[in-house]
């Protein structure tokens, strides 16, 4: 199951839906909204938003390229659009396979294209402002300082320059 | 008429999520570039970091464009 939903994620229920009887593992990623605080500011809530249907094809082509890769039978993904709250989660990902270690490995390798391909964005929303992350854009007084870097390190950038 | 769609800090940056533009047959990305830039001047600044879509795929700067495309500006994703 590939999908993107606007309400809270129910992790139990999506680790019971990969259970099967041909599997040994079950590996689940599950991303959370982390508080960063800094000069007496904090973030309230972060808030994402996609660009749909694209990036539903293109959670769909993480699974493909999964299956390509690992021995797996079972891959969910499933990402939260809107605010979300401190502590919540924003993605669940799900992968069943007869052996640990192509379960680790492919729940890893989709957390990461996550942050590569698939177009949804988030906007840290601080008590004193907000910021894009990524594009260090918002409202923020201090939006050009290093604080607002924090979503650059992930390699999630797909320049118009290297798509020449 | 071209639609073109504009997401987070692009979006953001342009005031508006949704602009429609009159173009030509054959017309290159990197042609419709300046005329957005041109509209939005905030957009200007944050040329590098973007990527582009063509009907829901990404697409290379010298791909062509026809009317009743939807075209996408695409900040650094940040899902996750």
């Amino acid at each position: 199951m590939f999908t993107i939903v606007e309400k809270p994620l129910d992790v139990g229920a999506l680790i019971q839906d990969a259970q099967r009887r041909d599997c040994g593992a079950i590996a689940t990623f599950v991303g959370t909204t982390r508080i960063d605080e800094s000069e007496g500011a904090a973030v309230e809530y972060l808030e994402y938003e996609a660009y749909r249907p694209m990036a539903d094809r293109k959670l769909e082509e993480i699974g493909a390229e999964i299956e390509g890769r690992w021995d797996v039978r079972y891959v969910s993904i499933v990402h939260r659009l809107g605010r979300v709250d401190p502590g919540e989660a924003s993605v669940a990902i799900v992968v069943a396979a007869p052996r640990r270690g192509p379960a680790f490995e492919a729940s890893r390798y989709a957390i990461e294209r996550i942050k590569e391909v698939v177009p949804i964005w988030k906007r840290e929303v601080w008590s004193d402002g907000y910021v894009w992350v990524g594009s260090q854009v918002g409202t923020r007084d201090q939006v050009t300082g290093v604080r607002t870097f924090r979503g650059m390190d992930s390699g999630q950038r797909i320049p118009w320059r290297a798509l020449r | 008429m071209i639609k073109v769609l504009l997401f987070g800090a692009a979006a953001d940056r342009a005031g508006t999520r949704e602009i429609e533009l009159p173009v030509e047959e054959g017309v290159t990305l990197a042609e419709i570039w300046p005329l957005l830039a041109e509209m939005h001047p905030d957009l200007a600044p944050m040329r590098d970091t973007l990527a582009f879509a063509v009907n829901g795929e990404y697409a290379r700067k010298d791909a062509g464009v026809s009317p009743g495309d939807e075209v996408a500006v695409l900040p650094p994703v940040s899902g996750g």
